[in-house]
């Protein structure tokens, strides 16, 4: 074994360059929040604006929590877009799929009598099966996912009108509505939001606190509020809303499924070569990431995320509506990943990026409701929207770029 | 298009004396924000000359050709440029190929998939009644093929060419305008020698027909056989205008780097080690024919702690050979593989990491994520290990990237800098450093200074010595001989797929290389 060479004895020759050459990523972490900050930005801007357009019936913790609640769906399924578009591939068969995980668990309970845990376990077992399916075709066979996951919205959407005759399945028992319905005590919001924002700030010192044992930080104090300072901000925000009525059950589920997946995404070695396949997958081949074996399980773990999907909105609704359920859901989820900075053509972007999107989206719909404006004239300013935060986004890099 | 291109016989030229120059560029001075990339850069270059013009990266010669070709707008930099005795201000490059000035870029720009006459008439198609006359432009195709010396059936798809033939058309294609300057972007850099021999022997009948060229070139050995002239820049200005004939290489290269290059380094004798890869009987198949063999039934052995090259011209098999030591090959390989002695088998390049194994590829765009980090891009091989759902330790990560970025003296502002904002020599660097973090004790490298400049060119090869002499053994495939006399113990040579022969110690030289490479 050769010592001089290899990364641990290198380090002891580490001295003061070190701590020069870190001024700089500083700014530079600093530059990369802000295009999550202009996401941000253009939040609070949309919020003010519906406050004042809806007399401050927008800005209500009651409001707050119903468009908490109006967003969790497409939440939950930008989760997996994310997860998809950052190796390069794409989910067409989200909302189909979600539908026949739907149908599933409405059988089983309306039609079967089955118990109520075991149909939803049956069901995101049938979700796991279907991103087994669609992993196969695309990481064994070799099919583009845009083909592979268009067919599947195509026959699962049949699927669930065949299963069903194409007539609702309703209602479901009172133990899954009230799992879409039900809230937590305020009481027991606070105290878990508290666990939340302790259980995140205990990680960030942590990490703080090795990079400074390493020698690679020296402004401890001004790295810990930078850290500490946006989260307390949420959390106080946070508690504010639930304060009367509680956290949903629902958007508990996608916050506990959001922090699951960034910290996949972010903090282990499977996230990581997400991103690097993303980036340049015959890189990534040649550093010896099994491309293929990746990609298989990012479909898994879509398709878990059917699942999940599929329960949340056959409860929400208590029913599956085949048809129907679930209907643009893909283009939705798409459109949040988008929107929060997940790029096409791979190798970028963050769950907490199209949960802002996702938010924005539904504040649009929530807002618009609000004031009255009819359909018609949401979908068109959504579409806008749409593009007005892909071309933000697109002239701020360009310039960064041109730099 | 014959004979247009001389300009001693042009009736508007009054002045003799300017009429023998192509083109007259003085006081050129451009700026980009924060660099002067042309300081008052005053060249000419004489109709039928071929100038060679030489820097390292950064030096200036880009900006000088850009602004010849049109690609820097007349009016974005100060000075004057007259064309064949006449003024020329270009505005874009559709205006100066108008004028007779045309560039043909480092990358081969066609489209693989078009034909070559698809390709030779891209966005000049002939049109009858608003259609295409597929007719004539066959025939316009097969004409300015004919009259570059190039036999190719313009039907061919582009794409099932070889690189080298691709760039002749992207020239002939050229031509088929009213030539007086064509400026050549690094020609050779993908090429072998044999295709540059007849890359540089189609510039010469160009030559005779009174066409100027200047072709930029990292190759002293080409630059001196081929040109009459040898421009040297550095830091924007000038440094050096000769007749190629009467200055030293040395003196080039003193010019080019501003100081006077160090001793070669003297080959020190290898130590007798233990053998840490053998290949016996590599056999490699094409990727979509299994009978055409690529490399057929090659053996060798790298120990620890010396460096071997593996010389062979485009085609010989020395690429091939390396990828399918590392199991990155796609086609079908048969070869017995042994790692510090024990009998392996490599399947794909998981299995070869595992063994301590790493790979540069040719492309450094197969190697590198150009919109990531340093440290995401230096991390790359060893996120592959491991379990997948082990948690990151994010600041142990930026630990050994800060530590190997400056271990390998990797020119950037931090390890959080874009990969596309680094130049080849240090794209180059951060590849090695991928591979010391995760830990790889056989390097295979192919061409690993390709495109890169003579400065880093010469760092890079010392951090090959410095590698071999703690122990790693180092394979490199390149066709590059110079590099090779440079940095290797030894040198397999290839030829047609076959180890043709090996040469070590005062055998080891420039010229003997090529012999056996290109001899029958």
């Amino acid at each position: 074994m050769v010592d001089s060479v290899s990364p641990p004895k290198i380090n002891s020759e580490l001295g003061a360059p070190v701590q020069r050459a870190l001024a700089k990523p500083a700014h530079l972490a600093r530059f990369a929040a802000f295009r999550d900050s202009i996401l941000f930005l253009v939040l609070c801007g949309v919020w003010v604006f519906f406050y004042f357009a809806t007399n401050g019936t927008f800005l209500t913790q009651r409001n707050l929590i119903l468009l908490a609640l109006q967003t969790s769906i497409v939440s939950l399924a930008a989760i997996s877009a994310v997860m998809l578009i950052v190796t390069r591939n794409f989910d067409l068969s989200v909302g189909s799929a979600v539908a026949f995980v739907g149908v599933i668990l409405a059988l089983l309970t309306v039609k079967y009598d089955v118990n109520p845990w075991i149909s939803v376990v049956a069901a995101l077992g049938g979700g796991v099966a279907m991103g087994i399916w669609q992993g196969l075709w695309v990481a064994r066979i070799g099919i583009s996912s845009f083909i592979v996951t268009l067919a599947g919205m195509l026959y699962f959407r049949g699927f669930s009108m065949i299963a069903t005759n194409g007539a609702t399945v309703a209602p479901l028992p009172d133990a899954l509505t009230d799992l879409a319905t039900g809230f937590l005590s305020p009481a027991l919001s606070i105290g878990l939001i508290v666990i939340f924002l302790s259980g995140y700030l205990a990680l960030r010192i942590f990490e703080l606190n090795r990079s400074r044992s390493l020698g690679l930080t020296n402004e401890f104090g001004a790295d810990l509020f930078s850290v500490t300072f946006p989260a307390a901000m949420t959390a106080v925000v946070a508690i504010w809303i639930v304060s009367r009525q509680g956290i949903p059950y629902l958007v508990l589920l996608v916050a506990i499924c959001a922090i699951a997946a960034e910290l996949l995404m972010r903090r282990t070695r499977y996230g990581a070569r997400l991103y690097a396949i993303g980036g340049n997958p015959e890189a990534a081949r040649l550093s010896g990431i099994n491309v293929k074996r990746v990609i298989f399980w990012n479909f898994v773990i879509a398709g878990f995320g059917y699942g999940v999907t599929g329960v949340a909105l056959t409860a929400r609704v208590s029913g599956a509506i085949g048809g129907t359920a679930g209907l643009f859901l893909e283009l939705d989820a798409i459109a949040a990943a988008i929107i929060g900075g997940t790029s096409l053509s791979g190798g970028r972007g963050r769950v907490v990026g199209a949960l802002l999107g996702a938010l924005l989206m539904g504040s649009l719909n929530n807002g618009m409701s609000l004031m009255n404006v009819p359909t018609f004239y949401q979908n068109t300013a959504r579409g806008v929207v749409l593009l007005l935060a892909v071309a933000i986004d697109h002239i701020g890099r360009a310039r960064r770029a041109g730099r | 298009m014959t004979g247009n291109v001389a300009p001693a016989g042009s009736a508007e030229v009054a002045d003799p004396r300017f009429s023998r120059w192509a083109i007259v560029a003085s006081n050129l001075t451009k700026y980009f924000p924060g660099v002067r990339a042309l300081d008052d850069v005053s060249v000419s270059i004489y109709a039928g000359e071929i100038a060679a013009l030489l820097g390292q990266n950064g030096a200036g010669k880009s900006t000088l050709i850009q602004v010849m070709s049109g690609l820097h707008p007349a009016g974005s930099y100060s000075g004057r440029i007259e064309l064949g005795g006449r003024d020329y201000r270009p505005a874009d490059t559709a205006a100066a190929e108008q004028a007779g000035v045309v560039l043909v870029p480092q990358e081969v720009s066609v489209v693989p998939q078009m034909s070559v006459a698809e390709n030779i008439c891209l966005n000049a198609e002939p049109t009858r009644w608003g259609l295409i006359d597929v007719g004539l432009r066959l025939a316009k195709a097969r004409a300015a093929l004919r009259d570059f010396g190039l036999e190719v059936d313009p039907r061919r798809e582009m794409g099932s060419l070889d690189l080298a033939t691709q760039q002749l058309i992207v020239i002939a294609r050229a031509l088929s305008k009213n030539l007086k300057l064509l400026i050549l972007d690094e020609p050779t850099a993908a090429l072998t020698e044999k295709e540059s021999l007849r890359l540089f022997d189609r510039i010469r009948t160009l030559k005779a027909r009174g066409v100027a060229s200047i072709f930029v070139s990292h190759r002293l050995s080409e630059v001196f056989s081929i040109s009459d002239r040898v421009i040297v820049m550095r830091d924007g200005r000038i440094r050096g205008d000769h007749v190629a004939n009467e200055v030293s290489r040395a003196d080039v290269v003193t010019e080019m780097l501003g100081h006077a290059r160090g001793e070669t380094r003297s080959r020190s004798a290898r130590r007798e080690c233990d053998a840490a890869l053998e290949v016996r009987r590599l056999t490699v198949f094409d990727e979509s024919a299994e009978r055409r063999v690529k490399v057929d039934g090659l053996s060798m052995a790298v120990a620890k702690g010396e460096v071997v090259g593996l010389f062979g011209l485009l085609g010989a098999g020395c690429i091939e050979a390396a990828l399918a030591i590392y199991g990155a090959w796609r086609g079908v390989v048969d070869a017995e593989i042994a790692v510090l002695g024990e009998p392996v088998s490599i399947a794909d390049p998981q299995q070869a990491i595992a063994l301590g194994l790493g790979l540069m590829a040719q492309d450094r765009r197969d190697c590198l994520v150009q919109d990531q980090s340093i440290l995401d891009n230096m991390m790359m091989a060893t996120i592959a290990k491991g379990v997948s759902i082990q948690s990151l330790d994010v600041a142990e990560r930026r630990r050994v990237a800060i530590s190997l970025m400056k271990k390998l003296r990797i020119k950037a502002e931090s390890v959080d800098a874009e990969m596309r904002t680094l130049s080849g020599g240090n794209q180059q660097k951060v590849q090695i450093g991928r591979w010391l973090a995760a830990g790889a004790q056989i390097l295979i490298l192919v061409d690993p200074t390709r495109g890169v400049d003579v400065g880093a060119r010469g760092e890079i090869n010392r951090i090959w010595s410095r590698l071999s002499e703690s122990g790693h053994a180092i394979l490199i495939a390149s066709s590059d001989a110079e590099e090779l006399v440079d940095v290797c113990h030894r040198v397999i040579v290839m030829r047609n797929g076959r180890k043709v022969g090996e040469l070590s110690g005062a055998t080891l030289t420039e010229k003997e290389l090529l012999r056996i490479a290109t001899d029958g």
